[in-house]
């Protein structure tokens, strides 16, 4: 009875907490004259530390940047790990998401979602000697994933009867491709092929052609929020309009950087 | 619009399997790994005991090490370290059938081994030497003297200070999380991945690690309370 007790008043305890703040954000923000960016900055290049200024960059920052300037703000960047996204954001330690956010209609269910600023296309890596060429191949296989990632949701819906297990960080997970305990590695195009590259004299590795699926990402803002999240939806389209979200893409994955990729994908609302 | 903190959207359908399959998992592994720490605790206290200076050394080596390493470090030595030092054929095998979990058991036994023979080697010392030394004055040998005078006496002994073991390796087993064991941590996240409902996740696997906790501790002081010796 005591346990049962002891237990009730710890969920108590955590309501009192979750139930926080509320009011008009759009008014917060410039009234404290900073918008604060919640972001993984562990996830190259969408936002990582510059090894020379030290600094929190990537694409994800330049994004929240504009986003600030719409406002006339200044901008705070504040790192976090992937399983403190969300409650940072609802408790109001942080006014927006840009933390590779992929869109799914449960998770919308807690978050709104802006305008997608990205498109992410998952696929698996093979070790290149184990022969498997498509995704029809990989069932009743072993697939590994990043932890938090949609990845392994996306497995589990496009390859039923393979198995997921997920690992906290890229490394690991392909750590375990490289020494076989597991058959493919499923994560973000982007990540496989700087692994891939960084891994090309050592472990051979290979990327099945066809995507296991697309995942549109979005930033993150609190529900309730209408004017704001109006506000860096504006931003979104108005950055897409003038050619200038290309060019904050080009700078990151465009030419010159180990992607080289074009922009396939428009901003625009996610739609289920 | 608050937030409603709601922990029945995280038991329903295929969360609430998950939940059950990790608390079974977290179970099975910290029962697994502490058979295997007492054993090779018990050994390594033996072994210990034992009039040979080399052989102290070895025992005081191997309690440090798993000391002083950190467990998250030792138990990724077993699952990426330890296989690729096997033949080949047999490292295949052991990496293509669900090696993390068995890994994670042998990392997590093997670290609670040290701590466990530490706390024994306390529970000998307190027992007076005189004793040892009647027994093998009237025949026992080593082996017989320390398991029917000293060990049954110290095993009571340090009954709380392994219950304190029992409770750090059940808590432990959550760093198995990194070598992708499905156990409470790691299905806790993957709740939280699906839903994005945190709170409720975390709030659930919290009050499920507690009530295995207080099960842990209440067994104990049960047990305790049973072995105690009526000291005259």
């Amino acid at each position: 009875m005591r346990l049962f007790q002891v237990a009730a008043a710890g969920l108590l305890f955590l309501t009192g907490v979750v139930g926080a703040a509320k009011a008009d954000e759009l008014a917060d923000v410039r009234a404290r004259g900073k918008l604060i960016c919640g972001t993984l900055g562990t996830a190259e290049p969408f936002s990582f530390q510059d090894p020379k200024t030290r600094e929190i960059v990537g694409y994800d920052i330049d994004i929240c940047r504009k986003v600030a300037d719409s406002l006339g703000v200044a901008l705070e960047i504040k790192p976090m790990a992937v399983e403190a996204r969300i409650p940072e954001l609802i408790q109001g330690r942080v006014d927006i998401l840009a933390a590779n956010l992929g869109w799914s209609k449960e998770r919308a269910l807690q978050i709104d979602y802006s305008y997608s600023y990205f498109v992410s296309e998952q696929k698996v890596l093979v070790s290149a000697d184990s022969g498997i060429a498509t995704l029809e191949q990989l069932s009743g296989k072993r697939v590994s994933a990043l932890k938090g990632s949609s990845s392994e949701q996306g497995v589990r819906r496009v390859i039923p009867t393979a198995e997921t297990v997920t690992f906290q960080d890229s490394s690991s997970a392909f750590l375990a491709v490289v020494q076989g305990k597991v058959d493919g590695f499923c994560a973000s195009e982007l990540i496989l092929m700087k692994l891939r590259k960084q891994a090309q004299a050592s472990a051979p590795m290979s990327i099945i052609e066809k995507s296991v699926f697309l995942e549109p990402w979005g930033l993150g803002v609190r529900k309730g929020e209408a004017a704001f999240k109006e506000q860096v939806n504006k931003v979104l389209a108005d950055l897409d309009a003038s050619g200038e979200a290309g060019k904050i893409f080009a700078k990151w994955f465009g030419p010159g950087t180990v992607y080289d990729m074009k922009q396939d994908f428009k901003i625009e609302e996610i739609k289920g | 619009m608050g937030y409603v903190f709601d922990p029945a959207a995280v038991l329903t359908g295929q969360y609430l399997d998950w939940f059950i399959w990790g608390l079974a998992t977290t179970i099975a592994l910290t029962v697994a790994a502490w058979l295997l720490g007492m054993t090779i605790g018990i050994i390594l206290t033996l072994v210990r005991m034992l009039p040979f200076r080399s052989l102290e050394w070895l025992v005081a080596g191997y309690v440090e090490y798993h000391r002083n390493v950190p467990l998250l470090v030792q138990i990724l030595v077993w699952y990426f370290g330890v296989p690729q030092l096997l033949p080949r054929a047999i490292r295949m095998w052991v990496n293509s059938h669900h090696s993390e979990f068995l890994l994670a058991m042998v990392a997590l036994g093997l670290a609670s081994a040290a701590y466990i023979t530490e706390d024994l080697r306390s529970g000998i010392r307190s027992i007076p030497k005189t004793q040892y030394e009647a027994a093998r004055s009237i025949g026992f040998n080593y082996l017989q003297a320390m398991s029917y005078v000293i060990l049954p006496q110290a095993l009571r002994i340090v009954i709380p200070p392994l219950i304190n073991q029992t409770l750090l390796l059940f808590k432990n087993t959550s760093l198995a999380m990194a070598i992708g064991v499905g156990e409470l941590t790691y299905r806790t996240r993957e709740v939280d991945s699906y839903t994005f409902k945190t709170f409720e996740a975390f709030a659930v696997a919290t009050v499920l690690y507690l009530a295995i906790s207080f099960a842990i501790m209440a067994l104990g002081s049960f047990a305790d309370r049973r072995l105690k010796l009526e000291i005259r």
